[in-house]
């Protein structure tokens, strides 16, 4: 059939890592179509109603940093924020915000739609359409071809997507949504070593039949810090989340029931995360434990459903029932739908580049969960990734690869086009070498200018860019050269200092900002005073974190050079490693199938012995 | 991949032992070989057996030496390839013909560490093989050799697994504390954190000190016996080499110094300063000698100051005392056999505080051999260091897993410093994962993956 439509990039799936990938190749310049099964599910969040947390809000920040949509999508739509871990390092703070899902939807539609370049084709796509190894396009299911210079697949959990309750067992990518088969099928006739994830989901609370005085109340934070560069403040009301907990009474139903659990029974064969067990699998692991924790996220302003975020399940419907009725405060609460979980194909992350697009088929690039990752704010990290490239494919110009030195994103794909993916990835702080300067503050100073050059940056954001980063320029200035003792004594001593003032009188203010005992928001006071309005808080904020760090970033780079010892030394992309003698043949095959851009990224690779990389480096140095 | 040369060399330590051995590796060791060995029995290719014979010059049909010839036959050698070692009585001129033999008939003389190079090519060894397997080609000695053959089989790696562990467990509970705020995580307080951290410190400042003696076991130390004529120096030197005697040999003569000579105390290598020329004299050729021993005793890792004790203090005994540093000196009171005649109060007496020499004064008996072995393990004590290291222990013996201990050393340290200033928990961590790094040269890498599983399954993460 005669193709009906021609695009530059071509994206599968509007989900959180579709939806960017769709935007930022639009935005870019690439003719972009995004397909989707259902527009009414674009941007849907089937999981939790809430975006950010613990590195996770470092992966929005650095989307949005790089033209992303997500950070201005939750801005508009939270209802409510908090900073995590404000009482602990800039580093490891992070922003998070439960949404109101439905607002979220169509929020991140509107922006869609009103995007350029861009548009939004309704249609499952049965068929990935390629010439040889370069892909040509798509087909639908009516029959429909879409031509395409790049294609970009997200398929969530939608291929091969298998639900579980229970015993009872049905096809489908999400709760109601049909799920892709044909797409499974066309994806593992190509050739990729795919392999079957799991997730879950929480049974649905009717909010009207919670007895809300049971629990505690979470509430947000008093002046919302923002996911996106570009959002000034958020006036909208906040709502409260409340904290409770299981029981014994509860796990004894649990227990009671577990063969009739598809996780214990063997129905269920793809791997869960262990970072987000199910009830059941909290219950049987962590027996001595006499209660586990219950969030209850509210799912918007006009809606009474409510998401028990801590109790995801696939217990048949039944037992669902009795234990969470077993919960104090929900003694009386009717669910509005049951938990289940979810299996789902996904495509080993090694057959893909940094670009992540798949080594077997140029143009074709995956993104989001079929790269075994779990996570909206992972998702979009690849999305945005993926869909640049995919652009910047089609445009015929040069690729981009992001480096773990300088963002959450790019430790999370070389994470994992080295290491493939035994279970959900999720991302934390702790994965990146370069923890302290990763933070969420200053994702613009590490991101934007790569993507001003990439052309995802429009002249407006271009130039509150610089201006920020003029202010962090003149707050760091006044930090080191004014002397702590130009500081009077009245304001010296609200800095609540230990130890004697001669240990620091000489000193300048940076060496203040690099104190643990000094009371950093009475010294972002003074500096507020000082300055006035030439710097705004947050660019204050930013420069005293910089220097917060300064004297361990040396530290830092030790362990990345420790690290990554031989990451500048390319493997060339033709070397056949089985032909390199000294090598096990277990070695051999890994190194094939992964094909490592760098030595590095090699030594990284579970299995591949010191011995090996020697071998590898003295092949390197002889050649 | 170079199967296509073969390569020769001594591969015993130049100048040391009875025997020496010539080693060939590569497809041609075999062919070379029998081209100047002539054995009584046609066996030479039988693979793994020792074959007696004698190595003839063909050119000449001069007869070098007498030898055992042993074939190893490929994968199954040492570096997986054709191996041939010909062991030959030690001197070093035979051994140099042997191998210039081997040179002329085709064989290449071997880089420096080329048949570990290969072994290690070959998958034969391990890194960490590779540098055990070293330190036994240098072992001069048994003892030597026992520490080594410790390392090969890694009870270093064993003794700091278990460290690396509780570090491991310090990291968890501190990385758990910043990613999993939202969880129901209770990490342990900083002061227990804290605890853990210097436990781990201590453990590794023991393996630490342990170096400089196993160092002292590989490179061997310098002993000078020093006295005055008569007190029993020659018969106290013969006690303590006892049955190492025989090994006695010169160094070879590049290094060769009329002022030394080998040998080897319970196994361990020792370089004896000869002290005899230590007298008065007016000849100026004397004299340099006497300057350059005394500077010798001087850099003298131990110097045991003998004094006979069965006759008084005299003026000698107490120059001596002064001139021999009390950082290496040991005294030996000999003749323990005969009457004391000396007692503290003369040492008193002689401005001497004998208290204060105490712990470092042995009563021996060159005659009977008492005292000996309180000789002997004092002399160990001092080398190993205020950390008295029990015989067989581990001990480091490289540098560089020295090296990598002192740094896991320091690294904590830091970060016992910083926790305890209450600095930020991602500083500390930065401070732990560089000493796990360091540990990691030992043990192998710990990657955040491991350390991630350690979180989920320590406590129970997810919302």
């Amino acid at each position: 059939m005669a193709a009906e439509k021609t695009f530059d990039v071509i994206v599968i799936g509007a989900g959180h890592s579709g939806c960017e990938a769709a935007h930022i190749a639009a935005r870019i310049g690439a003719r972009t179509a995004l397909v989707t099964i259902d527009t009414n599910s674009i941007g849907q969040m089937s999981c939790n109603p809430a975006i950010g947390g613990i590195a996770k809000g470092h992966l929005v920040r650095e989307v949005d940093a790089l033209g992303g949509i997500m950070g201005e999508v939750i801005d508009a739509t939270g209802i409510q924020f908090r900073l995590l871990n404000r009482s602990r390092g800039p580093a490891v703070q992070s922003p998070r915000a439960q949404a109101d899902r439905n607002l979220y939807r169509s929020e991140m539609r509107r922006r869609l739609s009103d995007t350029q370049n861009l548009s939004i084709i309704e249609g499952e796509v049965a068929e990935i359409k390629f010439n040889a190894d370069r892909v040509t396009g798509v087909e639908l299911a009516g029959g429909t071809i879409i031509e395409g210079r790049s294609v970009v697949l997200t398929t969530g959990t939608f291929l091969n997507g298998l639900i579980h309750v229970g015993k009872k067992t049905f096809q489908a990518g999400r709760s109601g949504e049909p799920a892709s088969i044909k797409l499974a099928d066309c994806i593992r006739g190509i050739g990729f070593k795919t392999g079957r994830l799991k997730t879950g989901t929480p049974p649905r609370l009717d909010g009207r039949t919670i007895d809300y005085s049971k629990f505690e109340r979470q509430p947000g934070d008093d002046r919302p810090v923002p996911f996106s560069f570009k959002t000034e403040s958020i006036d909208r009301r906040q709502i409260e989340c409340s904290i409770g907990y299981t029981n014994e009474e509860v796990h004894d139903v649990i227990r009671r029931n577990l063969d009739k659990s598809p996780l214990y029974s063997g129905d269920i064969q793809g791997i869960g995360p262990r970072y987000c067990p199910s009830i059941e699998d909290k219950v049987v692991k962590f027996s001595e434990k006499s209660r586990h924790q219950i969030f209850l996220e509210p799912e918007g302003y006009d809606t009474y459903e409510v998401y028990p975020n801590g109790i995801s399940t696939s217990m048949a419907e039944e037992v669902q029932h009795e234990f969470v009725r077993r919960i104090s405060g929900l003694e009386n609460v009717k669910l509005l739908r049951p938990g289940y979980a979810v299996e789902y194909d996904f495509v080993d992350p090694r057959e893909l580049a940094g670009t992540l697009e798949t080594k077997r088929i140029n143009g074709l690039f995956h993104a989001g969960q079929i790269n075994g990752t779990s996570g909206y704010e992972e998702a979009a990290g690849q999305g945005i990734v993926a869909g640049m490239n995919a652009a910047l494919a089609a445009l015929g110009r040069a690729p981009v690869v992001f480096d773990r030195a300088e963002s959450y994103i790019g430790v999370m794909i070389d994470d994992l086009v080295t290491k493939g993916a035994d279970e959900p990835y999720r991302m934390f702080t702790s994965r990146a070498e370069m923890r302290l300067s990763l933070r969420y503050d200053n994702a613009d100073q590490r991101l934007t200018p790569l993507a001003r050059k990439i052309g995802s940056i429009g002249d407006c954001d271009w130039e509150a860019f610089l201006k920020r980063q003029d202010q962090v320029a003149l707050v760091k200035d006044y930090l080191q050269t004014a002397k702590v003792n130009d500081l009077d004594d009245e304001l010296l001593r609200e800095l609540e200092l230990v130890g004697s003032a001669d240990a620091y009188g000489g000193k300048r203010l940076d060496y203040l900002a690099r104190r643990p005992d000094c009371s950093q928001q009475r010294l972002l006071e003074i500096i507020k005073t000082a300055i006035g309005n030439l710097a705004e808080e947050s660019q204050i904020t930013v420069a005293m974190n910089d220097l917060r760090y300064a004297g361990y970033l040396k530290d830092q780079e030790a362990l990345v050079r420790r690290r990554g010892r031989y990451d500048d030394l390319e493997i060339p992309a033709g070397l056949e490693f089985s032909k390199i003698s000294g090598l096990s043949s277990e070695v051999v095959q890994k190194l094939t199938r992964i094909r490592p851009r760098t030595v590095g990224q090699a030594a990284r690779i579970p299995g591949v012995t010191p011995a090996a990389v020697s071998i590898l480096l003295v092949m390197l140095c002889r050649s | 991949m170079f199967s296509d040369d073969t390569i020769a060399a001594i591969s015993t330590p130049p100048g040391r032992g009875g025997i020496g051995v010539v080693r060939l590796s590569g497809p041609d060791s075999l062919n070379i070989t029998t081209s100047f060995f002539r054995s009584e029995s046609i066996e030479a290719g039988v693979p793994n057996r020792a074959q007696y014979g004698r190595v003839v010059d063909p050119a000449t049909d001069e007869l070098l030496d007498e030898v055992i010839v042993t074939y190893f036959k490929a994968p199954h050698s040492y570096t997986g390839e054709e191996v041939v070692e010909i062991s030959a009585h030690g001197s070093p001129i035979i051994l140099a013909r042997i191998l210039q033999l081997a040179l002329m008939r085709g064989a290449r003389l071997a880089e420096p560490g080329e048949f570990t190079f290969r072994a290690f090519f070959n998958k034969r060894i391990d890194l960490a093989q590779a540098q055990a397997v070293r330190d036994v080609i240098n072992a001069q000695t048994q003892y030597q050799a026992r520490v080594a053959t410790k390392q090969l089989e890694g009870a270093l790696s064993k003794r700091v697994t278990p460290l690396k562990d509780a570090l491991v467990e310090v990291i968890v509970h501190l990385e758990s504390s910043l990613e999993f705020v939202e969880d129901d995580v209770s990490p342990e307080a900083a002061s227990s954190l804290l605890d853990k951290i210097v436990d781990v410190i201590d453990a590794l400042t023991a393996i630490a000190s342990s170096f400089s003696f196993g160092w002292y076991l590989k490179e061997g130390f310098d002993l000078a016996i020093v006295g005055r004529p008569n007190v029993g120096k020659s018969s106290v030197f013969n006690r303590l080499i006892g049955s190492d005697r025989a090994i006695v040999t010169e160094l070879p003569g590049t290094t060769r110094d009329a002022l030394y000579e080998s040998t080897s105390i319970s196994g361990v290598p020792v370089r004896l300063i000869d002290t005899a020329g230590i007298r008065e004299t007016n000849d100026l050729v004397e004299s340099i000698g006497i300057i350059r021993s005394r500077a010798a005793i001087a850099d003298a890792d131990i110097s045991i100051l003998v004094i006979d004790g069965s006759c008084l203090l005299r003026k000698e005994d107490l120059e001596l005392l002064d001139s021999v540093p009390e950082a290496s000196r040991i005294i030996a009171l000999n003749k323990t056999d005969l009457p004391n005649s000396l007692d503290e109060e003369m040492f008193d007496q002689a401005g001497v505080h004998f208290a204060e020499l105490y712990d470092n004064v042995v009563g021996i008996s060159a005659l009977t051999g008492s005292g000996f072995e309180e000789l002997t393990s004092k002399i160990f004590e001092r080398l190993s260091g205020a950390a008295a290291t029990e015989r067989d222990d581990i001990m480091l013996t490289d540098a560089r897993q020295h090296a990598a201990v002192q740094e896991a050393i320091e690294q904590l340290t830091a970060a016992r410093e910083l926790l305890s200033r209450r600095e930020l928990e991602e500083i500390v961590l930065l401070k732990l994962r560089g000493a796990l790094a360091a540990l990691g040269e030992i043990t192998g890498e710990t990657l955040t993956e491991d350390i991630l599983g350690q979180i989920f399954s320590t406590f129970c993460i997810g919302k």
